[in-house]
């Protein structure tokens, strides 16, 4: 198996659907901020280019967004910021680790001062989207990094 | 010396210059291109008398002040009485929000406008919050007290306030029992009920309140009729088109929503008993201002020429005062970019010129940094600046709608018209705005017209300075860290918040709440006069906002991808 | 292997009431990988008690709505419920915006309550197959009832709604176009049939004429259950509890488990039809291919087999130069040949030989070079002698819509 390919399921006799790796990605938002033109454009261009997207409205709470990431088995999360709500993704880091899903990579987008974005890589934030990421750019780093993320759930599976 | 001007040029009939030109464009340009405006109106290299004409508008452009408008509402516009320079100011605490407004007024601003916390609009109150996202785009007003705060050293009976608020309009009702306890009677206090449309804040998904959609309509109606009685000087109705816009609505879509919203409000009013004549002088609208530079001023001009047709002809207004066009604009934050951002004062300056020329009565002029952060003092004070500097250096006051006449500009007019009121008859097939925000169609429209835009910006066809062209080594590492709320202060602030809660008498405030039922349950009951009552009783924003919530219904946010 | 024995250890936690690990089972079950097959004949020899209720209506209406209903009130007895959303996905790039799930607010966030959605990936056979499997997971793993939920457009979604206990068919008020075809299609599969929005005058009225159809079409009044149409409104919260009712009531009269029961073999001990019972999506596609591959009208048109099943055919063809007619546009013989083609090979999916009779199709739009069409073939109605098919040729267009092109019935006579 190649290093950078996610492990590709074998066509078996209970005729499953994975013979393509279509990434399970959340578009949602956090916090107190309502504007979504970015996330929708978003979550239209991952359909798009073949993901499956699960689409919130705004003013989720972390406790919803852990528990609809594990129900889905969400690879990517996708959080949009337009003011401030991304002080708190922090938050949802450490939520999603202590539910066991540590393997699930997020992303931010929207308006994120420099500053600040540093702060959200610490945290663990994968990468963080400023206006002016072309849909191309976001559509390819995220199928990247739902790779990562399987890889990272088969992994922590074949210690147990 | 007057040179003679070839006469063609004004009938526009094919002439031997008419032919020598259009011989030597085709000659010199080489490869021409298409164009067309944001709106789709294809966009021609020269106009001439020629094109108005064929547009098939017989009407003579009319005079400033006269219907139909489109010269201007007001005989003397800016000449007379400069637009009110109006910046939406919110941030941290009441005293934080009190000294930058203070310094506003200060340096020029004419006007106040308040934008509170996103936690606010929400229906919450600090306590129920996390404290990271508390005061960082607006300031944290939760009761009469806390607004009193925001506006010491104002005098809000002479100075003309702007709340920015929907359903139930908490802020206002703070700001009245304020006003009250200063012995300032209310029927002197003028201003807006700035964004009260809850339609554009339910398409746009702003639906801070989360108010059902019937709730919001309730309510709101039960505000105009208030006011009305109450407040005759204030304007309860402020009809939105800034949200469509900055969702990615067209100019064009952009007018029509608004103009379908102010006709749903209009009728909503007169099914209610009200009179035109008398609601519509109140009503008001707010709009975006984008750099597409001539088709803003053809927008205005279309909206108001529209406008007065409808007060008179739908809405049966019999006095010219109805059907006079008044709004307020700001410039399109989606304009501005993170990169190099000293560009988007460039920006700023050309979408303000824009909205002067296309004859607004307020302005309210971005910072600079507001692409990346809540703008900075020094922002702020560019922002202000460049209105003063459009006003009194660049003389932008001294005529009235200097571009009438413009061949193009009365030609896109005419066009734009056209758009505007096609848009409108789709939203009237379907049964009026709210069936159509209800449903989904407006929201499918602005997503389509979003994602062309998007298409485009990232297709190179729309080119973005510093973005997708003429891209220069930005060093964002070393952008000045943004400002946030001082974390002790807001602390304070909520301890005191909580030790006010504590000391009121529960029994007055369970009487206030039952008041709120009381008017809801009633259709002759005003759950506005109960909200005032209300905040009289030392009632939260929470408080008033999730009684209202059980009683008129919770709402849920329609999402179209 | 590595993979197989972690499969198996998600699946005992799961079973032990593991949420994560029932969510990653999920995925991995769908995805069909190694040691999948194995685990999928693991829940289902445990599963058995759980109560499916399917649940399907077009876009608008008030499905959604009504889901969040029930639930708030099974919820609220105290009951374990699991919802499968399923979502069309788009022709052109396979992806899908899984909506369903949002429109389920507060009733969400229980932890009683495990929502998961599927997008169908185009493909009948086997998004049946990875419901099925989903179903039988959350029975396993303990939950009490499951609701399927589909955006009803057609046939496909009858084939899931089909695997269900008890199967309600939700449709807005309003006596036009729409909501005859509405009654077209799943008038046959509806146990309960729900007038959305029943605060509107007209759902009094467009009740009374579904049960007027119902009525006309009776087919067995020997059965133990007719269906019932109901009014019912989740904002005036009315109707919600005569909904309730129902439902038990046809749970009480039908049983649960309905799904292993209709998978089982007919009681003939022909070969063939054991052989037909033992197939998976992939059989059933093979079979179907392997007609057409006999076929010599499908080999000189390019007909080609996307799907098929038990009464069920997809087929696509692409419009050249050898379709089209004397003004250019495609020829209606090829158009017809190809719902024909779907037509047969669903009529003879079973082995029986079934000939066709009697045929007619409209033209609905004009089709022209380059346009890929693909007829799908339900069957309507069968008896022992005559089968009644129903075929829709439609081109698909951009994302996740399709132009209706032509619409086809045929009837078979069956040799026994």
């Amino acid at each position: 198996m190649n290093e950078n390919e996610a492990p590709s399921p074998q066509p078996s006799p209970a005729g499953g659907r994975g013979s393509d790796f279509r990434p399970r990605v959340l578009v949602t938002k956090i916090g107190l901020d309502g504007h979504d033109r970015g996330s929708r454009i978003v979550a239209a261009a991952c359909r798009d280019a073949g993901m499956e997207v699960i689409y919130t409205p705004p003013w989720q709470s972390i406790p919803a967004v852990v528990k609809l990431t594990m129900e889905e088995d969400v690879d990517v999360v996708g959080i949009s910021s337009l003011a401030t709500d991304h002080l708190i993704v922090p938050k949802l880091m450490t939520a999603l680790r202590e539910a066991g899903l540590g393997n699930v990579r997020v992303v931010v987008g929207g308006i994120v001062p420099d500053n600040e974005e540093k702060l959200l890589i610490e945290a663990g934030v994968r990468e963080v989207f400023h206006p002016g990421s072309t849909m191309d750019d976001i559509t390819t780093r995220i199928r990247d990094y739902a790779r990562e993320s399987r890889r990272a759930a088969a992994d922590a599976e074949v210690k147990t | 010396m007057n040179k003679p001007i070839d006469p063609t040029i004004l009938t526009g009939a094919t002439s031997p210059a008419r032919e020598r030109w259009e011989r030597d464009y085709g000659a010199d340009i080489g490869t021409d291109r298409a164009v067309e405006n944001v709106s789709g109106i294809p966009i021609q290299p020269l106009y001439t008398a020629d094109d108005r004409a064929a547009s098939g508008n017989d009407d003579a452009l009319g005079y400033p002040g006269q219907p139909d408008y489109t010269r201007g509402i007001y005989a003397t516009m800016h000449r007379g009485r400069t637009w009110t320079q109006r910046q939406l100011v919110g941030l941290g605490t009441p005293a934080d929000y009190n000294q930058r407004l203070l310094g506003l007024l200060d340096r020029g601003a004419t006007a106040v406008s308040l934008i509170p916390c996103n936690s606010v609009y929400r229906g919450y109150d600090m306590d129920s919050v996390e404290p990271e996202l508390l005061g960082t785009c607006g300031v944290v007003v939760n009761n009469a007290d806390h607004m009193d705060r925001c506006l010491e050293g104002v005098d809000v009976g002479e100075i003309s306030c702007a709340m920015n608020d929907p359903s139930p309009f908490t802020l206002l009702a703070f700001m009245l029992v304020a006003a009250e306890r200063r012995g300032i009677d209310w029927k002197r206090i003028s201003g807006t009920s700035n964004q009260s449309d809850y339609l554009s804040h339910y398409v746009a998904n702003h639906m801070f309140y989360r108010l059902s959609l019937p709730g919001a309509r309730r309510v709101l109606m039960d505000h105009i009729a208030w006011c009305r009685q109450h407040a005759p000087r204030w304007n309860p109705m402020s009809v939105v088109g800034q949200h469509t816009q900055q969702a990615g609505a067209t100019p064009a879509e952009a007018m029509a929503f608004t103009l379908s919203a102010a006709v749903q409000n209009a009728e909503d009013c007169i099914a209610r008993g009200m009179n035109p004549d008398e609601f519509l002088p109140r009503f008001t609208f707010f709009f975006d201002i984008s750099l597409s530079f001539f088709e803003e001023i053809a927008k205005f001009r279309a909206g108001r020429r529209i406008w007065a047709r409808l007060a008179k002809e739908r809405l049966g207004a019999k006095s010219e005062k109805a059907g006079r066009f008044k709004f307020h604009a700001q410039t399109s934050g989606v304009d501005l970019t993170r990169q190099q951002p000293l560009n988007n004062i460039a920006r700023v300056t050309a979408q303000a010129m824009a909205g002067i020329f296309g004859g607004l009565q307020s302005l309210h002029t971005d910072a600079y940094d507001e692409a990346y952060a809540t703008p900075s003092e020094a922002g702020a004070r560019i922002a202000v600046a460049t209105q003063n500097i459009l006003r009194e250096e660049a003389h932008l006051t001294d005529v009235i709608d200097p571009l009438g006449g413009s061949f193009y500009v009365e030609s896109l007019t005419d066009q734009m018209e056209d758009k505007i009121v096609t848009i409108m008859r789709t939203i009237d097939e379907a049964g009026g705005m709210y069936k159509a925000v209800e449903s989904g169609l407006v929201q499918r429209m602005i997503g389509a017209s979003a994602m062309r835009f998007q298409r485009k910006v990232e297709a190179g066809e729309q080119v973005v300075v510093g973005v997708n062209k003429y891209q220069a080594a930005d060093d964002f590492a070393n952008r000045p860290p943004v400002e946030r709320p001082d974390a002790a202060a807001m602390r304070r602030h909520l301890d005191a918040f909580r030790d006010a809660k504590a000391a009121r008498s529960s029994s007055a405030v369970a009487q206030a709440l039952d008041g709120l039922t009381r008017a809801a349950e009633t259709a002759r009951g005003n759950v506005f006069g109960a909200v005032v009552d209300g905040a009289r009783a030392g009632l939260t924003n929470e408080e008033i906002c999730t009684r209202l919530r059980r009683d008129l219904g919770f709402g849920q946010p329609l999402v179209i991808i | 292997m590595a993979v197989s024995a972690s499969i198996d250890a998600l699946a005992t936690r799961a079973l032990a009431g593991d949420r994560r690990a029932l969510g990653r089972l999920l995925t991995l079950v769908d995805d069909g990988g190694a040691g999948s097959a194995d685990v999928v004949r693991q829940m289902a020899a445990r599963a058995g008690r759980a109560w499916v209720v399917g649940i399907t209506g077009v876009p608008g209406s008030g499905k959604s709505t009504l889901v969040d209903a029930l639930l708030g009130a099974w919820l609220a007895d105290g009951r374990t419920v699991a919802v499968i959303a399923i979502d069309p996905s788009s022709p052109v790039s396979g992806g899908a915006v899984l909506g369903d799930r949002i429109r389920m607010g507060a009733n969400a966030a229980h932890p009683n309550v495990f929502i998961r959605s599927f997008s169908a990936r185009g493909e009948l056979g086997g998004l049946s197959r990875a419901t099925l499997a989903a179903v039988d997971c959350f029975d396993a793993c303990g939950f009490e009832r499951v609701i399927v939920e589909t955006v009803g457009t057609g046939q496909s979604e009858t084939a899931i709604v089909a695997l269900a206990d008890t199967r309600v068919v939700v449709c807005p008020p309003g006596l036009g176009d729409d909501v005859q075809a509405i009654k077209a299609g799943t008038l046959e599969i509806a146990d309960i049939l729900a007038v959305s929005k029943g605060d509107l005058p007209l759902a009094a009225q467009t009740a009374a004429e579904m049960r007027e159809m119902l009525t006309l079409r009776r087919k067995n009044a020997a059965s133990a259950w007719q269906p019932r149409v109901l009014a019912v409104s989740a904002l005036a919260r009315s109707g919600i509890d005569e909904l309730l009712a129902a439902l038990d009531a046809h749970r009480e009269a039908m049983g649960v488990g309905r799904r292993r029961v209709a998978s089982a073999p007919a009681t003939s001990h022909d070969a063939a039809a054991r052989e037909i019972a033992s197939l998976d999506a992939q059989g059933w596609r093979d079979r179907i291919a392997g007609l057409a591959a006999r076929d010599g009208l499908c080999q000189a048109l390019g007909i080609s087999v996307r799907d098929g099943g038990p009464g069920r055919a997809a087929v696509a063809m692409t419009v050249g130069a050898r379709h089209l007619n004397f003004n250019g546009g495609c020829h209606g013989g090829a158009i017809f040949a190809l719902a024909d083609s779907a037509f047969g090979l669903a009529s003879n999916s079973h082995g029986p030989l079934a000939s066709g009779i009697a045929a007619h199709i409209t033209y609905q739009v004009v089709v022209r070079v380059g346009d890929t069409l693909i007829a799908r073939a339900v069957e309507v109605q069968r008896s022992k002698r005559i089968g009644v098919y129903r075929i829709d040729v439609v081109r698909p267009e951009a994302v996740g819509e399709e132009t209706a092109v032509s619409s086809f019935t045929g009837t078979v006579s069956i040799r026994a």
